[in-house]
């Protein structure tokens, strides 16, 4: 089943796709990792934060993984490169 | 004399921050010690000359992250009384303090152990991000080595 979620960019990653949300349909269950593959096919210039990233997905950190997402419809997800607070 | 409830100050915001304002906000009677951490912007980096910081964040995940740093303190600290942690966002120029905490307690320790684990913490879990803009040369995107999924390679990755 699809669902409609918003991707939010920030720091390197929104200067890499030149978006700072964007509204996407994909799989409820679809894995972190797929998630960030459909991402780098939309926009491939984010390829250089493979490494370096992980999702916060209803504002919880989740790794690039196997895991399942368990999205609903107008679930955040966003894209976050390596933080540097403080 | 009735306990007073702790409080969690968390503030993220554009204007300059004030050392006097968290010391005032996280006074209380019963507290013999007030310990703060001050954030500055440096105006160097690998022989480089910082012109300013530019900060952004995703706010309602970090206010959520810094609201469980004080929950965390409060667990490991449990003396602990007034906790007040200031972020400031967009541009800080050189000399500024881009990060104050302050915590109160009864006794000193708790405090200053409190203080340094909210600074080391926040660098490493809450959703804020620097770019240091040079006098020449490309801005570029800090990464915190406290950051777990930041480039281990070297101390302070440029990207």
């Amino acid at each position: 089943m699809n669902t409609e979620v918003s991707v939010l960019y920030f720091a390197k990653s929104a200067e890499l796709t030149g978006l700072k949300a964007e509204n996407i349909t994909v799989p409820s269950n679809i894995t972190s990792l797929q998630l960030w593959q459909d991402l780098e096919t939309r926009h491939p210039r984010l390829s250089v934060l493979r490494d370096q990233v992980v999702l916060a997905v209803r504002q919880e950190y989740v790794p690039l993984c196997a895991q399942p997402l368990s999205l609903r419809e107008g679930d955040e997800v966003a894209i976050i490169p390596p933080l540097s607070g403080g | 004399m009735a306990a007073d409830q702790g409080q969690d100050l968390i503030t993220l915001t554009t204007d300059k921050l004030s050392a006097d304002g968290v010391s005032e906000s996280v006074t209380c009677p019963s507290c013999g010690a007030i310990s703060l951490f001050i954030g500055t912007t440096r105006d160097n980096f690998e022989g480089k000359k910082v012109i300013r910081l530019e900060y952004e964040a995703y706010i309602p995940m970090a206010e959520s992250e810094l609201r469980k740093i004080c929950s965390d303190i409060r667990t490991k600290w449990p003396s602990v009384r007034h906790i007040c942690i200031q972020h400031r966002l967009g541009v800080v120029p050189v000399t500024e303090a881009s990060v104050i905490i302050g915590i109160s307690s009864p006794h000193r320790s708790e405090s200053l152990e409190a203080v340094k684990y909210g600074i080391d913490t926040l660098k490493a879990t809450v959703p804020i991000w620097k770019k240091e803009i040079y006098e020449s040369g490309q801005p570029c995107w800090k990464e915190n080595k406290e950051c777990l999924w930041a480039d281990d390679g070297t101390d302070s990755k440029e990207s």
